[in-house]
Order: C-alpha cells, then structure tokens, then sequence
C-alpha cells in the first residue's frame, strides 16, 4: 500500500495528498483515532510565525507585478554599471535583493530575468555565459532575510528566525562576492556601454526609487532593531508595499488587486497544506522514534561529524535536485534535524546548510526547477542551459563547502548580536 | 448539469472575494496592533490569536482554490513522458487518489470537531468557541473532495469522447 502511494507521489500526486494519506495509513495501522490527523494540523494555529507566510508571498507578489524590478535594475546600473562586467555584476544583485522579497518561487527569473537577459546579450556578454547567470542567479539571495524558505525553516525546526535571519548574511555575501568575481574576470573582455554615471541622473535615479528604498531598512531595522517580530514585519511590508505601488507608483490598479491576491493565496494555501499534513506525519515518526532509529543506524557508518556533514550535503543536494524547496523543507527538516543534533551540529549552521544545498539543486540537472523556467522564458532547450550553468554551479558548490565547514561564518554575526 | 455549473461560478466568485477580504483584514488588523503598540502602548487582546486562526482560513481556502486550479506543489519528474492521452489517464487516477483521501481528512476534521464540541475547553474567540473557527478543516477538506471528484468527471467524460478531442484542454472549472 505504501509502495503504491509512493509510487503515486513519484507519478505527480500532490504531495500533501501523499503525506496526509501516508499518515492516515500509520496512524489507523496502530489503531489510533484518524481526528489526530487534523488535532495536528489544527495545532498550525499555535505558530505566530505562520502569519509571516501569506504576507511576505502577497507583497512579493506585488512587486514582482509591479515597475520594481525595472527602478531596482536602473538603481543597481547606477552605482555598479562602472565596473567591469558591470552589468552582470548588477544582475547578480539585483536578483539576490528580489528573491529576498519574494521567496525563490520562480519568480526572480519570470520578472527580473525577462528584463536583464536582453540587456545582457546587447552589451555583447556571451549568451551562454548570460544563460548560466541569470538561471543560476533565479535563487540567489535566498540566505537573505526575509526570505520564505528561512522562515519556513524557523518553522518547523524551531530555530529562531531572528538569528536564522542573521546567520544567513555573511555566507550570502560570500556567495555573492565569489560570483560578482568571476562575472567582473569574464566581463574583462566585454565593451562598456555604460560610463559613470553623473551626478545629475543619479539623482534623478534615486528620486525614482524613493518609495521603495527604505522597504529593506524598515523590514530588517525593525527585526533587528527589535521593535517589530517576523509577522509584524512581514504585516508592515505587505501594507507598505501595497500602498506604494497601488497608490503612489500607481503600477498596479485597484482592479488587477483582487487577481494578484487571490494568486499569492494560492501559492500560500499550497505550501500550508504540505506543512499542515506534515504536522500529522511527522509527529508519528517521533511517536513511533523514527529519527532516533535512523539516528542510530547512521552512526554505525558515521562517526564523526565531518563525515557526517559531507554526507549530509551529497544527500540535501540530490533533495534539492528532485523536490521543490518548500516540500523538502517540510519533508527532510524534521527528520534530520536530531540527527545533526546528535552530531552537535549547531541548528542555525544546519539551516544555513540546508537552504545553500536547496539552492544549489534548483540549478542541477535534470530536473531543477531553474533549468525548466529559464528554459522557458528564455525559450532555449534545457539541455543548453545544463552547460550554461555549470561554472556557475561550481562556484555556488565552493561556498557550499566554505558554508559547511567554517560554521563561524554563519555564526560569527549570531554570537557577536545575541549574546548568550 | 448547467445549473450546477453556474452555482459554482457564483460559489467561486464569492470564495475568491473572500480570500482577498480575508488578506485584507489580516493585512490591516496586524498593522493596527502595531501602531497602538508602539503609539499607545496598548493592543487588542484577541487580535493575536485570532489573526493565527485568519491565516489558517485564508491558507485552507486557498488550497482549496489551488486543487481548483490544479497549482497544487508535486513532485512531477516522470509525467512529462506521457502522451496527452496517457498523462489523462494518469489524471484520473491522481485525482481519484486525491477525492479518496481527502474525503478521508473530511471525516477526520469532522471527528475532530464533534470531539471539541463534546469534551473541548469550551474557550472563545470574539463571541465564537474555538470549535468554530476549526470548522475550516472539515468545510476545505470537503471542498477539495468536491473538486478532486469534478475532475474525475471532466476528465472521464474526455476520455470517452472520440480521439480527436482527447488534446482538448482538461483544466476545468469545478
């Protein structure tokens, strides 16, 4: 029976249909009352941090529709466009600072890819080496606050967000840093079409993006600052942003509203419902000590935490390859979050870990979901895009190693804000 | 058959008049809390628990919108190999699987309720008992098994038109 549903999982079942039906299974084989199915997803409505969820996926819903990504790119070509491979270098950025807004859910490549690919390809960069970029750049900046898979994983391993949201900064940037390097080696060659900018239009530039530039300070000086938790956050941003670009930019009228609403509800209900059946399957393996057993079976192959990590990441790279984010989040965090405790591996690395692997996997062949949007919107067969990204992937892979073995890098800003 | 069809038109339109009331409400009522926190130095107290049940609502009724527009989250490797016949076929089983299970959750939410009502903790919300704001899970669950069950029936009745039509386009409007 269970093979079945499996196989229906593999087949194109929604998951929390699969889920909730493996839970169903497991909790009347051991003659538990089925209501304890919904006892736990009922119990979603102890978690504060949930309200964070819908309101971060609407405003990055609006301002994925709205003229943002436009006003960001011309920002970014303001104070970066000098460099060398200036362009690509603003690609990089730009994407990051979107996919922090809006949540790594395809969008980045939908809106702001659209935008840069043709600017790319008229500065002359080799269509491959744009391909590789902008289908690997689809996810980057996912280590940034207040992205929705850092959330989800606060969620459901438990860690606090305030620090996750910390964590994620410096690996990002070194991310960030090790790709803006070889953009800047591989635009040596390419002819500058954008010369400093003056005084004058820089000034015309960030008069344009007014509204939006203290989005970011708000948001994260809120956090951090402490006057504000996620979900209160996440409640101003969603209202800012609807203010601004409904009411000032007026980009979005008041009749495409209820569309762009109903749509991030959507997203939104998905992702909870996984999360929901997972309430139920998850507190049955703790129930039947599911990940004390594989915890004990692991150790007698792996004895030390290195080896442990290596592993680990080898494992969360073919997940990330095969599953979306949010469903591998909600399938695997549960399961190996004791284990890695049982290693000592501190629960904040562990979830920087976690998303750079899924990061990493939604530009791996064959089935990443980078490969099939950017395949799609920039209308090349897939197999192209596998080569495209490769160097890309190979450094994303670098600071993946960097990532898991200096857990300082992910902590140093933790230990340094939030003493004790 | 029309007139059910049109009933459901109206019911879509309403349910999605009310997601986007519901964000709405959300949207402002957490941003209230915050201004009379920070100016007042006060709040509501039942804004807090009530605004975790609004986002259970708006999630379960956006799932229910979602199996609507089939944007359910799936772990589609092997369906892209299938001919538009075979992939319908697969369909019907995919939902036939989803109808049953999610008539089984009904059950379960339904269990779960009339358990609340007889032995809960009797505690309220604004003026509503706890029960009441639970009653979401029976009221998506049962909408997803509705809508699961009109895909079986759209996609049954393709199947059995002549071949031609087998390409024809199968997202309903359950």
């Amino acid at each position: 029976m269970k093979f079945i549903i499996f196989a229906l999982a593999l087949l194109g079942s929604p998951l929390f249909v699969v889920i909730a039906a493996l839970a169903l299974i497991s909790f009347y084989g051991v003659g538990i009352d089925l209501s304890v199915v919904v006892i736990e997803m009922s119990r979603l409505a102890d978690t504060p941090l949930l309200l964070s969820l819908p309101l971060f996926i609407f405003a990055g819903s609006l301002l994925s529709e709205s003229g943002t990504p436009q006003r960001l790119l011309k920002l970014s070509q303001g104070f970066l466009g000098w460099l060398p491979g200036g362009l690509a270098v603003v690609s990089l950025f730009v994407c990051a600072i979107f996919t922090a807004f809006t949540g790594a859910s395809g969008v980045t490549i939908f809106a702001v890819g659209g935008i840069l690919f043709p600017a790319l390809l008229k500065d002359d960069y080799p269509e491959r080496f744009s391909l590789g970029l902008l289908t690997s750049s689809g996810s980057l900046g996912l280590l940034f606050p207040p992205s929705l898979p850092l959330i989800l994983y606060g969620v459901i391993s438990g860690a606090r967000i305030d620090q996750l949201f910390l964590a994620g900064i410096l690996p990002g940037l070194v991310m960030l840093l090790l790709l803006a390097g070889y953009c800047i080696r591989q635009g040596r060659g390419v002819k500058k079409t954008h010369s400093a900018v003056s005084k004058r239009e820089m000034v015309a530039v960030l008069r344009e993006v007014i509204w939006e530039l203290p989005l970011p300070i708000v948001v994260l000086g809120g956090i951090y600052g402490g006057f504000l938790v996620v979900g209160e956050a996440a409640a101003v941003t969603a209202l800012y942003v609807l203010v601004v670009e409904v009411f000032i930019y007026k980009d979005i009228s008041l009749s495409q509203l209820p569309k762009i609403m109903v749509q991030s509800m959507v997203l939104f209900g998905g992702i909870l419902v996984v999360l929901a059946a997972s309430m139920a399957s998850t507190n049955f393996l703790v129930d039947q000590e599911v990940p004390q057993r594989l915890f004990e079976w692991v150790r007698e192959y792996i004895t030390n935490k290195y080896t442990f990590l290596m592993v680990l990441n080898i494992f969360l790279l073919l997940v990330g390859a095969l599953l979306d984010i949010f469903s591998a989040l909600v399938l695997v965090v549960p399961l190996i979050v004791p284990i890695a405790q049982a290693y000592d591996v501190n629960l904040i690395h562990l979830g920087i870990i976690f998303l750079t692997n899924l990061q990493i996997g939604y530009c791996t062949p064959p089935v990443g979901l980078n490969l099939f949007l950017a395949s799609y919107r920039f209308e090349r067969p897939i197999a192209e895009l596998y080569r495209a990204t490769l160097p890309f992937v190979g450094l994303l892979l670098l600071t993946l190693l960097i990532i898991t073995y200096f857990p300082l890098l992910s902590l140093l800003l933790v230990e340094t804000f939030v003493a004790g | 058959m029309k007139i059910l069809k049109n009933l459901g038109c109206r019911f879509n339109q309403i349910e999605e008049l009310f997601i986007s009331l519901l964000l709405l409400a959300m949207i402002f009522l957490a941003s209230l809390q915050i201004f009379m926190r920070i100016l007042f130095d006060s709040g509501l107290v039942w804004a807090d628990p009530l605004l975790r049940h609004l986002v259970l609502w708006v999630g379960m009724l956006g799932a229910a919108l979602a199996t609507r527009y089939g944007k359910h989250i799936t772990i589609d490797i092997f369906s892209h190999l299938l001919s538009a016949r075979g992939a319908l076929r697969l369909n019907l089983v995919l939902n036939f699987f989803a109808a049953v299970v999610c008539g089984f959750l009904t059950w379960a939410a339904f269990l779960f309720i009339k358990n609340e009502i007889a032995f809960g903790s009797g505690r309220e919300l604004v003026g509503i008992p706890v029960w009441g704001w639970n009653l979401i899970f029976p009221f998506a669950f049962a909408l997803m098994t509705v809508r699961f069950s009109a895909k079986i029936y759209e996609h049954g009745v393709t199947l059995l038109q002549p071949k031609s039509n087998s390409s024809r386009s199968i997202s309903g409007s359950a």
